[in-house]
């Protein structure tokens, strides 16, 4: 496993390269923005660890152009920064996991794990309708590129009607496919979660079948892939 | 300030200064026009007595020593108590007089003259008194008596008319009531127009007011709008003082920041090495470390906090805040698989910073996604035009009641094995409360704990 750290404080990437060598993960280490930029488009890692107060070029402006390039590798950020804002901006730019300074040594290598696993879980295809994309590995959706911020709830829904593009879907189907068991269900709720993922993806890509359900559809010209 | 020291109101103050002065200039109107009238009157009903005396003076005769009148053809005399009366007397001892010649009028009645009166026409000939008197009937009357010699005759004559002024006197009273009630109904109107136009002419100081209490409420971060020449200057002076008030809040979020995002990395270096080589004194420096990023921590949010707490002018639409903490939670609290369900209405918004209610809301449903099973349900609701609830509920394993008290304590850390710095419900508290609302534990249905945040409101 090839990990890439980026870290600019030279104490702290000495005892991080150390504790992933010991770990038993191959590890490049980038100290700068550009440095980590050129190696992540270059390099196939595995996972990549980044810092965000970075010189030359600041580490969201780096993923950002990682995701831009199509680099899907995961990455877990580690930062002083803690703010909600800090955190929400670094998803935005797509990262797969946080970590605030100062960390545990156990809990970075124990994400680092997770973050592994999960992205070498599941092998299904990715799945496309129109400019939407969704990529199950990572459980991650974009339109033109762009990612899209979803809940769960709402990243479940728009799974399933990728899935089942083109066809009309019933409430209480959705809503079986959306909540467990246990979770209190009430069909109102679906309209909730069409709403929010039309705000997200446009209102013309989800129909409204009267009375019979939606039916998720690409935008007149778009190409269908299914 | 107490009502009773407070200043009269520019409104009160202005519409008072122009009521008084209306009242006075309305009351001498008043006087002045009913005093001319009644004298105007008088001068027309004295004019009709002199008519009546230059007749008997120039038809009365002397026959035989007796003074003859003439025939005066004036009806009213004629008729007993007619209230026009005439008289020709002459000077009896001891200052008064003796009726020589009267009008049938006054049948055996005298028309009386005041010692005073008789006294200046016996010193002034030829001159017209005018005086007050009773008549026969006690009817008010208004006389005049003139002295005068008659050819044939060595004793001065006294020619006297009179009249009742009663109808004068009623005329003037009608005429003095319209000029009242014609001055009160234009006093009022006065009034209604000043109050008019003081609310108008001052309206630019009312819309001033109401934009300031925007910006406190947060509708909007500056004065916006034109105003006259005399208020142009507070505005632009207010709205300076607005924008100094952001920069120093902003540079002291950079500043501390700064010395937030300093301390961290060496705090992480001296905690990984200290975990790398164990040993006893790598346990103190791993506790030492350990509480300075808790007071970094704390100390750093309240300075925060309160710089904030005091900006005016901020609000915070609370949707898209869920909206983005929500995914942000879930994938944080990875490897375990939680789902937020959250649910705010879209027009609901906060009294104050974005960054504040991310922080506030992002604690609390960060702890509910570290103690839940898997489901965190959030709730936004509007309790009232000033506040709104944030209800976060987990199906984790809750907290007993007696045990409620410490988790708000700062520091606290019920449980060590659970992941983070144990002071997120400490954080929260403390910022709730910057902003004058709370936070109250209770038991959830869906078997967790339950956090209720009640937050200020801000008009949509």
């Amino acid at each position: 496993m090839r990990i890439l750290l980026v870290e600019d404080d030279p104490n702290l990437s000495r005892q991080l390269k150390q504790a992933l060598g010991d770990a038993g993960y191959a590890v490049d280490h980038a100290a700068d923005g550009e440095e980590a930029h050129y190696l992540g488009d270059a390099e196939p890692y595995d996972a990549i660890v980044l810092d965000l107060g970075l010189p030359k070029m600041d580490g969201v402006t780096v993923l950002e152009r990682w995701r831009k390039d199509a680099i899907a590798t995961p990455v877990l950020i580690l930062t002083a920064r803690a703010a909600w804002s800090e955190k929400v901006a670094g998803f935005d730019a797509g990262a797969d996991d946080y970590l605030t300074k100062p960390f545990h040594t156990e809990e970075l290598l124990a994400r680092l794990r997770a973050l592994l696993r999960r992205s070498a879980g599941h092998a299904s295809p990715n799945l496309e309708c129109g400019a939407l994309r969704l990529d199950p590995r990572a459980a991650r959706a974009s339109i033109d590129g762009e990612p899209l911020r979803l809940t769960s709830l709402e990243y479940r829904l728009l799974h399933y009607l990728m899935m089942h593009q083109g066809r009309v879907i019933s409430r209480t189907e959705l809503v079986e496919h959306l909540y467990d068991q246990d979770f209190d269900r009430d069909s109102n709720t679906i309209e909730v979660f069409i709403g929010r993922l039309r705000k997200k993806i446009g209102p013309d890509r989800i129909e409204t079948a009267r009375g019979l359900g939606y039916r998720l559809v690409p935008l007149p010209g778009e190409a269908t892939a299914a | 300030m107490s009502a009773a020291r407070r200043r009269p109101s520019l409104v009160r103050r202005l519409v008072i200064l122009a009521a008084g002065w209306s009242a006075v200039a309305l009351l001498v109107t008043g006087i002045l026009l009913t005093t001319a009238f009644h004298q105007a009157s008088l001068r027309r009903f004295d004019l009709v007595l002199s008519d009546v005396t230059q007749g008997l003076l120039a038809g009365s005769t002397v026959q035989d020593g007796q003074v003859v009148a003439p025939l005066l053809t004036d009806a009213r005399a004629l008729r007993v108590y007619s209230g026009r009366y005439w008289q020709i007397a002459e000077h009896a001892p001891g200052g008064r007089m003796r009726p020589l010649v009267r009008s049938r009028s006054l049948f055996d009645q005298e028309l009386p003259v005041p010692g005073e009166v008789l006294a200046s026409i016996a010193a002034d000939p030829g001159k017209e008194f005018y005086y007050d008197t009773r008549g026969p009937l006690g009817q008010p009357l208004r006389a005049m008596a003139m002295q005068v010699s008659l050819p044939g005759r060595a004793a001065p004559v006294i020619l006297m008319a009179a009249e009742d002024r009663s109808p004068l006197d009623a005329e003037a009273r009608r005429f003095a009531y319209l000029t009242a009630g014609a001055l009160v109904m234009l006093g009022a109107g006065i009034l209604i127009a000043v109050m008019v136009q003081v609310r108008v002419g001052l309206r630019p100081l009312f819309d001033l007011r109401r934009a300031i209490a925007d910006v406190r409420k947060g509708k909007t971060d500056r004065l916006a709008g034109d105003y006259p020449e005399e208020l142009e200057p507070l505005a632009a002076e207010l709205n300076a003082l607005i924008v100094h008030n952001q920069e120093v809040v902003e540079r002291q979020r950079t500043h501390v920041g700064n010395l937030a995002h300093a301390l961290k990395t060496p705090l992480s270096v001296m905690l990984t090495e200290a975990h790398q080589t164990p040993g006893s004194l790598s346990e103190v420096v791993s506790h030492q470390a350990e509480l300075m990023r808790g007071q970094v921590d704390h100390h750093l949010r309240r300075a925060r906090a309160a710089a904030r707490a005091q900006a005016p002018g901020e609000r915070t639409q609370v949707e898209p805040v869920l909206d983005e903490l929500a995914p942000t939670i879930e994938r944080v609290c990875m490897p375990k698989d939680v789902v937020i369900d959250w649910r705010a209405p879209e027009d609901l918004w906060f009294r104050g910073e974005r960054q504040d209610l991310l922080e506030i809301a992002g604690n609390v449903i960060e702890n509910a996604g570290k103690w839940c099973k898997g489901k965190v349900r959030v709730t936004a609701a509007p309790v009232s035009p000033e506040r709104f609830t944030l209800v976060v509920e987990d199906d984790g394993p809750g907290l007993p009641p007696e045990r409620r008290g410490e988790v708000l304590k700062r520091g606290a850390r019920l449980d060590e094995s659970a992941p983070g710095s144990g002071l997120g419900l400490a954080i929260v508290d403390e910022l709730a409360r910057a902003y004058g609302g709370e936070l109250t534990l209770g038991d959830s249905a869906m078997g967790g704990l339950k956090v209720e945040l009640t937050l200020p409101r801000a008009e949509a």
